[in-house]
């Protein structure tokens, strides 16, 4: 397992920096200079501007550029945002925990959704009840997130008032104290609901399948002629082999939440990294683009090495290709 | 006199001949009243965005200062939005964009997918090595985000909506490819294969005649999934603002409209057509692929 992982996080580094270099040259071939973030937009000089580009390296060779690029951003400096003239990681790591907060109540609520209607419908399958969760998922599943973030909006912000519809927390409120708490949980909460509703369905449909064929099998089979009560059966034999390959989805939560962030954090205007993404795009402020779609890009291959980790872990036969 | 009995044998054999697959898969699927419904809805939303100049003879430029905002009346059936455009109108030519983008794009993700996988599955070795380590190369992009930085790459020089098709298929046949060389794999390792390559057949018309019909209907049921994803895609980019240029409308473009609280709110007329447009369309594609899966699959019992 040790060597497998190994060769796995080898094989992630020729993909990271194939990756960088084509983040580099969309950045390179953008309108306007990627990299001019101190030159002064106010100061039209031509000879100013030269100088500026100059000191800024702009005017090297190209694989020049990329290697200072490259070198300084592996040592986390990420540039200067040009729009908020502080540098990128700081940024990032402001409007970080926001997004992390959204992606962690997303999931917790994502499991508990799923495990309470995968449980009910993987133990009575094929009543009114698992067709009506059936019929749930499968909306979950087709309707894009934007137009269940709109009504979500629509009917429960601005019809009934139970939820705000944008910011993060309400600004009047002290940071640290038990509201502020509270109220960022009351913020967080329909988001997290839309972004997790195609994560919902994928898990219970699963867990419903995996219950339904595991009490189909032997070892069901003898814990019931033991005389083991239904319900022992239900949460303790099945349950903990349905289980075991459900943390293989783990890896796919974290891809699909990075792009269910920038669409959720869009509807809601919820500040965080999906939305600073967007406006970074819009105010052609390149180094936070940059730095974003590089962060993006590593999640995702990181995503898909934990998948797989975790698959190699569930099944053991895969290790060996 | 032996004619007439080798008349009589020739139609008794005629009458057992048992249905083609295919005939057998039609049957099942136009049994099928939810896809069948689907299928109707969908042909009609096509028929009526594909005739939408003739339909209507509102012009869906021009800005309306006299009616902004209206609600839906006798005239305008689904009101107007906040430049006095008629929402119908817009819905219609909306459809024209929206399912164009997503035809588009499902022909050509699927077209370039079925290739790369047929060639690595049938090949193998150094050639599948390469293909695919391409293939892993393309799906650690995040769709989302490149399609939106490359947007912003040909902002200004090359808009609209030829170069958003083909950012979103050059970024999204990945999966295809991975799915359709799975499919191969697997079937050329029967011995009709074997006898075909046996016999000096061409690897492209080994492909073409004897691989490529044994997966076709793994391929239609990808391609139905990918069309309803595909149109998700454009409506999603286009609600954020990254997708089809703003002038041109699309789903995604009129339920952008929402972003305004005011509009969400208080206007309701001028989203909830797009939004509920394009849930039933997801819907009735997704119903459609269900059905073809259903219908393609001889153990299904329906």
């Amino acid at each position: 397992m040790l060597k497998y992982t190994l060769r796995r996080i080898l094989g992630m580094i020729p993909m990271l920096l194939l990756i960088s270099i084509v983040v580099f040259s969309l950045a390179l071939s953008m309108p306007g200079d990627p990299f001019g973030g101190e030159i002064d937009p106010n100061n039209t000089d031509p000879q100013y501007i030269e100088e500026m580009r100059e000191k800024a390296g702009l005017n090297d060779p190209v694989h020049v550029q990329y290697g200072r690029w490259i070198s300084n951003f592996m040592q986390g400096d990420f540039g200067e945002s040009t729009r908020y003239k502080m540098p990128v990681a700081e940024l990032i790591g402001e409007r970080m925990p926001n997004t992390l907060f959204l992606g962690i109540t997303s999931l917790v609520i994502t499991y508990i959704l799923a495990f309470v209607m995968g449980m009910y419908a993987g133990r009575k399958p094929y009543t009114t009840a698992d067709n009506l969760i059936g019929g749930v998922n499968y909306l979950g599943l087709a309707i894009p997130s934007y137009i269940a973030g709109v009504f979500a909006i629509y009917f429960f912000s601005f019809k009934l008032g139970w939820f705000p519809f944008s910011g993060s927390v309400d600004i009047t409120l002290q940071d640290g104290s038990f509201e502020y708490y509270l109220s960022r949980l009351h913020h967080v909460f329909l988001p997290a609901i839309v972004l997790g509703a195609l994560g919902t369905a994928s898990y219970t449909q699963f867990l419903r399948n995996d219950i339904i064929e595991s009490s189909r099998k032997d070892f069901v089979r003898t814990a019931r002629a033991k005389g083991t009560s239904e319900s022992k059966i239900y949460n303790q034999h099945i349950l903990r082999n349905s289980i075991i390959p459900l943390i293989t989805f783990l890896g796919f939560d974290i891809v699909t939440l990075i792009s269910g962030a920038i669409i959720t954090e869009a509807i809601f205007t919820y500040p965080g990294i999906g939305q600073l993404f967007l406006d970074s795009i819009n105010n052609r402020d390149y180094p936070v683009m940059m730095t974003l779609t590089m962060m993006f890009s590593f999640l995702v291959l990181f995503g898909n090495m934990i998948a797989d980790l975790l698959y190699g872990i569930v099944d053991p036969r895969i290790r060996v290709d | 006199m032996a004619e007439a009995i080798n008349d009589t044998s020739i139609t008794k054999v005629k009458a057992q001949k048992s249905m083609s697959p295919w005939a057998v898969a039609r049957r099942k699927f136009l049994r099928n009243k939810l896809a069948m419904i689907s299928l109707f809805f969908l042909m009609t939303v096509s028929i009526l965005s594909f005739l939408a100049p003739y339909i209507t003879t509102v012009d869906i430029t021009r800005v309306n200062i006299g009616s902004m905002s209206l609600t839906p009346s006798s005239e305008h059936w689904f009101g107007t939005d906040k430049s006095g455009r008629d929402v119908f109108t817009r819905l219609l030519y909306g459809g024209r964009v929206s399912l164009l983008v997503g035809i588009s794009c499902t022909l050509l993700i699927i077209t370039f997918g079925t290739l790369i996988g047929a060639l690595a599955g049938f090949f193998g070795g150094i050639v599948d090595a390469l293909l695919m380590r391409f293939t892993d190369f393309i799906l650690n992009f995040p769709l989302l985000v490149f399609v939106i930085v490359l947007n912003a790459v040909f902002f200004g020089k090359l808009g609209g909506v030829p170069v958003l098709i083909a950012v979103i298929s050059v970024l999204g046949w990945g999966g295809v490819a991975r799915l359709v060389r799975s499919k191969i794999l697997s079937e050329k390792e029967n011995e009709y294969i074997l006898a075909a390559i046996s016999i000096g057949s061409r690897p492209a018309k080994v492909i073409m005649k004897h691989l490529l019909p044994n997966v076709l209907s793994t391929i239609i049921v990808q391609a139905t999934l990918t069309f309803a994803a595909m149109i998700v895609v454009e409506s999603g980019l286009s609600y954020l603002g990254f997708g089809v240029p703003a002038e041109t409308p699309s789903w995604g473009n009129m339920l952008a409209a929402s972003r305004e609280p005011d509009v969400l709110q208080n206007m309701p007329w001028i989203w909830i057509p797009p939004a509920l447009t394009l849930v039933f369309t997801i819907l009735s594609i997704n119903f459609i692929g269900e059905g073809i899966k259903d219908a393609l699959n001889p153990k299904s019992l329906r």
